[in-house]
């Protein structure tokens, strides 16, 4: 059935916010819209300083909340266009430093797939994500957003199996143009920059997926691992900043039921191991509105 | 197709500005070459002759040399060291230090036990690493730094033009160097003498360094060979200047207080000193766990510009303590900040906050001096002038801060249930160090740049505000510390107004 739109986000913190991104295997019908709203709720206590897995009481726990407003068009069976815009909100537990909220960036995609062979589907997705408001880059980890613009390209590829169940993988390069911080010199690595440009690494996720879909229910359990294509680590005792190697494991469950036209979703996903970012637990929901257009 | 070309330029968008630019300081020769330098007066050798530098060797001999140097044939790399230095020794050091100061800028963490480890000078790279390079640590290194390399350029000066060598292009017009040259002499080596200066200073201040200074060091001492600009002999006998100029420098490191700046016996002192002014709230750590003061005593630390009698007689009255209705104005003005933060007062904070990773707000006048040197194209000797003056200015003003700091020991705005937007300092409020440095330092600037002075005021006085839009300085603490900073900045002026200069 592909009249369902169904909508994953990552919501996995700071980072993660920059990877929201379509990535499964469904369609929506030719002309058939699909709206979402959604409200995710990411946390970390612990977070690893380079390699180091540390708390800081001097933050207690960072949670950053976030409300995302999409929409998912068929402009053919094959070919959808998805875009939303997330609205960001941090709050440390403890200590003096100031929460930050804003709405943070838009992102376009466009998702295409081949014809089935031998019950594999490749699809292809491009997004690009811009900056929406001005929000402080460089003031991590209450920041909002990494500020950059970023290009990504996606590929899946979907295998179904037997009693509705799916196998779907997928790998994707992000492209990140560089950001203007406030200030006008910064330490990467050990060398110091006197310029207010940074340049924010690039990055590839690859995702493996197993899950169940008939009709109007789905049930998916994932792995995920985001990293970046170089950068430096924070130092001893350090804050994080735009230029880090950020690298993270995730594990999560998805499920959707959407008897009519009006859905819900929820999500559900832990970070399981990395480097330079928090050890963060995201769960979301989404309620879900599927209408014709025109 | 459609979709091809549409992809093309969205990697266009995200791409063409991939690279990060940072502005290139091309080599120059100095507007003035500064003849009389010699004669100038020191901050601490007593005269410039008190480092003897041998005579020349014979004519022959410099022939010999100057000959040699038609052979060198430079690698692209010593290409690229040779115009990098030749930007200017003091520029290329204060950045190397400025660099240094950022990447030692961080505040040691807790150990298991809740305690924060003292760094410790003769284990430099454990954890904690040693220096732990806050704005006082970065402000009294960089003034030891540009007085070591004024003296000894004040004394090369004067041996360059009692000896008189001409540069080796001068004596052979066959060789070309690869850097503009002006008129001078060449014995000893400018850079050289910058160079072994800034070692001995830089190794003392950042004792972990050995092999990255080792290396900046050579490939200094190489760089005016490379050029063709200087031959050994010239290197030698500046080198041994420098290291020499920079030892009775650091002999005054040495004693100047320094080494007890940490003294955390003396707080208890401290605070019943504030209660007996009439503060009913004091300075309270709100990091946890609970940090010790930063550096409590380094007020007693050795001043450059003026005495301890004139350092207590300009210490800033405080106007009013906390719970009086003034300093309830001020708190008020902070709560509407926390409330209703502009981006563009987030973006002032945060262009000023030069935090932990930083080269702090002393690093950051030493940039825009050095900047302005450049753009006046000044001799090696002149820049180093200039930095001596905002350096040790920007030491006095951190001195004389921190004795104001720990004398009244006053509270923090986020003792008041305050937030922050830059990170929050862990030692007393009034006054603020942002504003007594930048104000000291943009008035030195102001007086050797009359041209630029509002410019550098401008500043000052953003930096200033900068502190409170970040919300972890009351009003009072600014706009006091700024005028402190300006008295201790114009004893700075006094003395330059008198070393003949000018």
């Amino acid at each position: 059935m592909k009249k369902i739109f169904i909508l994953l986000l990552s919501l996995l913190g700071f980072v993660e916010l920059k990877a929201q991104m379509p990535h499964d295997a469904i369609y929506m019908n030719k002309k058939l819209a699909c709206g979402a709203l959604i409200y995710g709720n990411n946390s970390w206590t612990n977070y690893w300083e380079n390699g180091l897995k540390r708390e800081n009481l001097n933050i207690g726990k960072l949670t950053t909340q976030s409300a995302t407003a999409m929409i998912a068009y068929g402009i053919t069976r094959d070919i959808n266009v998805i875009a939303m815009v997330p609205y960001v909100k941090t709050e440390a537990s403890q200590g003096n430093l100031m929460g930050q909220q804003g709405f943070q960036d838009a992102s376009v995609f466009v998702k295409a797939k081949t014809k089935a062979y031998h019950g594999i589907t490749a699809h292809g997705v491009v997004g690009f994500s811009v900056p929406v408001t001005n929000y402080v880059p460089d003031f991590m980890p209450m920041s909002i957003g990494l500020g950059a613009k970023t290009l990504l390209v996606r590929g899946i590829l979907s295998y179904a199996l037997p009693k509705h169940l799916y196998v779907n993988s997928s790998i994707a390069y992000q492209a990140r143009s560089q950001v203007k911080a406030d200030r006008d010199a910064y330490l990467a690595g050990s060398k110091l920059y006197q310029t207010n440009q940074v340049a924010v690494p690039d990055a590839f996720d690859a995702a493996l997926r197993l899950g169940y879909l008939k009709k109007d229910n789905q049930l998916e359990v994932f792995a995920e691992h985001f990293s970046c294509t170089k950068g430096d680590d924070i130092r001893r005792n350090d804050m994080p900043f735009l230029t880090n190697d950020m690298t993270m494991t995730t594990v999560g469950m998805y499920g959707k039921y959407q008897p009519k036209s009006i859905g819900v979703n929820a999500r559900v996903a832990y970070v399981v191991d990395g480097q330079n970012v928090g050890q963060s637990t995201t769960v979301s929901i989404g309620l879900l509105y599927l209408f014709k257009v025109k | 197709m459609r979709y091809i070309l549409s992809l093309w330029i969205l990697l266009g968008l995200v791409s063409c500005d991939k690279s990060v630019s940072e502005s290139i300081i091309e080599p120059y020769a100095p507007a003035k070459v500064d003849e009389t330098a010699g004669s100038w007066k020191t901050f601490i050798l007593t005269n410039s002759t008190e480092v003897v530098v041998p005579a020349l060797n014979s004519d022959a001999a410099y022939k010999k040399e100057v000959d040699s140097l038609k052979s060198i044939e430079v690698t692209a790399s010593q290409k690229a060291a040779v115009l990098y230095w030749g930007a200017g020794s003091v520029l290329r050091w204060n950045e190397i230090a400025r660099e240094l100061a950022a990447r030692y800028n961080i505040p040691p963490a807790a150990n298991a036990a809740g305690v924060y480890p003292v760094p410790d000078a003769a284990n430099p790279l454990a954890d904690p690493k040693f220096p732990f390079a806050n704005p006082p640590y970065t402000a009294r290194a960089l003034a030891y730094l540009s007085v070591a390399q004024y003296d000894a350029l004040v004394s090369a000066w004067k041996y360059k033009y009692q000896y008189n060598r001409p540069a080796p292009s001068v004596l052979d017009p066959s060789i070309k160097p690869l850097l503009p040259i002006s008129s001078m002499p060449a014995y000893p080596s400018e850079d050289a003498v910058v160079a072994q200066a800034s070692y001995v200073v830089l190794l003392a201040m950042f004792p972990g360094e050995g092999p990255f200074l080792s290396e900046k060091l050579a490939e200094a001492k190489n760089a005016p060979i490379w050029a063709k600009t200087n031959v050994n002999s010239d290197v030698t006998a500046g080198a041994n200047l420098g290291a020499a100029v920079a030892a009775k420098v650091m002999a005054r490191a040495k004693t100047d207080g320094m080494s007890a700046a940490n003294n955390q016996a003396i707080v208890p002192d401290l605070i019943a000193h504030a209660k007996s002014l009439g503060f009913t709230t004091v300075w309270a750590s709100q990091e946890s766990p609970v940090r010790p003061p930063m550096l409590p005593n380094y007020g007693a630390v050795k001043t450059w510009n003026f005495d301890r009698a004139t350092l207590e007689s300009i210490r800033p009255a405080i106007p009013y303590l906390p719970g009086s209705e003034a300093f309830n104005k001020d708190l008020a003005e902070l709560q509407t900040i926390n409330k209703t933060q502009t981006r563009d007062q987030a973006a002032i904070a945060n262009y000023w906050a030069d935090g932990p990773g930083s080269y702090t707000p002393p690093g950051h006048w030493h940039r825009y001096a050095c900047e302005a040197g450049v753009e006046a194209k000044y001799s090696e000797v002149r820049m180093a002038r200039m930095l001596a003056y905002v350096g040790t200015a920007l030491m006095d003003a951190g001195v004389a801060c921190w004795e104001t700091k720990y004398f009244y020991y006053s509270p923090r705005p986020q003792q008041f249930d305050l937030k922050t937007s830059v990170g929050l300092p862990n030692f007393p409020s009034y006054t603020s160090g942002h504003s007594t440095f930048s104000f000291a330092a943009a008035t030195v600037l102001s007086s050797l740049f009359p041209d630029r002075a509002n410019t550098f005021m401008a500043n000052a006085q953003q930096a200033s505000d900068s502190r409170v839009y970040g919300l972890i300085h009351f009003r009072v603490d600014c706009s006091m510390g700024g005028k402190h900073g300006k008295a201790i900045g114009a004893f700075a002026v006094q003395k330059a107004n008198a070393d003949g200069a000018n």
